[in-house]
């Protein structure tokens, strides 16, 4: 069984069908890929994934258990954190502090632990182990105001990582990065697929092909094709497009 | 299933006045046509012809002025405005959604019959030739129809690989010009119509032959 799956999701807006039908299933250590056009529902699937958004219909299940509508921190709790594009960073604070502010003992203390946090040796280790994960060690005392754009991204993974979940969910990595920023972020991402089942949702499709064991391609709300990149690279159009060229 | 029709659009009629001492139509759709099997039907004409018209015909969210369309044989203006997507689904192009207004209540109309649409009408989706998604959404339309489901795809071509879109993928066409419907069986068919080659223009040289 996979370690998350999405029955038969059904969302609209109003009269708008945003979500029609969805099934899909992320296999534990891997690096599951979900891809599609502008406007084609990904991000409301990854707000109904992650639970954001409840479906007006079908169910949401990880590691066997019902997680269906809900809300984010109670999802959070199971083990599944999110990425945000960069909205979750203090730019006054320093990487690490960043980080440590993410840690759930930290977090789980609350108001009356930031007094405390100076002196918590063990909180900074942990926070600096996990910068060196996202390969921003050295970079601890830097404010996060300082940091590149593609810096910045990297600390966002951190702080979902932070809570050490099984599974982590990136909504558009990509978006904003250069080319060399994207090539470091794939790099990073292959680091921590070592310890976290992933699940990218992302327009650049050149990226996931080259990251994802399986992607899912949305459009009108729907799961038009699924397969490994090499499956879904097999078809005369793909292989005609840029994406074809680059592959 | 039976020999009901998946689609049947019957004697439907759409007109749009402007006036009130003197009324004048400015708009006037006619359709008649059914469609037995699960297929894909291309549909093509000219901006303002009356497409997206028939397709808000076809989900039930315009009301026709004459006429029924029944889908699988049930009247989709008398189901539930809410579960007239579970019949016939309309992929907007770029979401412009018009809305308009609900005759009845929904506790007054039926249930739809069907959980997953049979009918997908899809307007004008956005085939862009450098991303790839192309290949993606042609065997979705293949995988809809070989589920049993009837896809019907409006197309504008403006570009060559549209036409070689359609011809590779539809199996019958309906061309809509000022309001009216012709259909053909196929292809080579459509590009007889002189209308079609009018409105096609350059975009048959490389196709015809």
């Amino acid at each position: 069984m996979a370690l998350f799956e999405a029955q038969h999701l059904h969302k609209r807006f109003a009269d708008q069908v945003v979500l029609e039908d969805i099934t899909l299933a992320f296999e534990e250590n891997q690096i599951s890929g979900i891809m599609g056009p502008n406007g084609a529902g990904k991000t409301t699937c990854f707000n109904v994934l992650t639970g954001r958004y409840k479906p007006d219909r079908g169910q949401v299940r990880f590691d066997g258990r019902d997680i269906t509508g809900l809300p984010p921190r109670k999802i959070a709790r199971h083990g599944i954190a999110r990425s945000f594009q960069m909205m979750n960073l203090f730019d006054e604070y320093t990487a690490l502090e960043n980080i440590v502010l993410a840690l759930p003992e930290v977090r789980a203390k609350g108001f009356s632990m930031t007094h405390d946090l100076a002196g918590d040796d063990g909180a900074q280790e942990r926070g600096a182990a996990v910068l060196a994960r996202i390969g921003l060690a050295g970079r601890e005392h830097t404010p996060a105001s300082d940091l590149s754009y593609g810096q910045r991204r990297a600390l966002e993974i951190g702080i979902a990582l932070a809570a050490e979940p099984r599974m982590l969910f990136l909504d558009e990595p990509t978006s904003g990065l250069g080319s060399d920023a994207t090539a470091t972020l794939a790099a990073l991402i292959q680091e921590i697929r070592k310890s976290v089942t992933i699940v990218i949702i992302e327009h650049d499709m050149k990226f996931l092909f080259d990251l994802a064991d399986r992607i899912a391609v949305i459009h009108w709300g729907q799961v038009i094709a699924q397969g490994t990149p090499d499956t879904l690279r097999d078809n005369e159009w793909v292989r005609a497009s840029n994406l074809g060229a680059l592959a | 299933m039976t020999d009901t029709p998946l689609l049947r659009v019957n004697q439907v009629r759409k007109t749009y006045s402007m006036g009130l001492l003197n009324k004048q139509v400015t708009f006037d759709l006619r359709a008649d046509f059914s469609i037995e099997k699960p297929g894909i039907v291309g549909v093509m004409g000219p901006n303002g012809s009356g497409k997206t018209t028939l397709f808000e015909l076809i989900t039930g969210s315009n009301n026709p002025t004459e006429g029924q369309v029944l889908v699988c044989g049930q009247d989709i203006h008398q189901v539930r405005s809410d579960q007239r997507d579970r019949l016939a689904i309309h992929y907007h192009q770029s979401y412009q959604v018009r809305h308009f207004r609900k005759r009845r209540p929904n506790f007054m109309l039926r249930p739809s019959s069907t959980d997953y649409p049979m009918v997908h009408l899809f307007d004008e989706p956005q085939f862009n030739t450098q991303d790839g998604y192309i290949g993606f959404m042609l065997d979705f339309f293949r995988r809809l129809r070989d589920e049993g489901r009837l896809v019907v795809l409006c197309v504008h071509p403006n570009e060559p690989f549209h036409l070689q879109i359609m011809r590779e993928i539809c199996e019958q066409y309906i061309f809509v010009q000022k309001g009216r419907l012709s259909q053909a069986p196929d292809f080579d068919t459509l590009l007889q119509n002189p209308d079609v080659t009018a409105y096609l223009g350059d975009l048959v040289g490389g196709q015809a032959a």
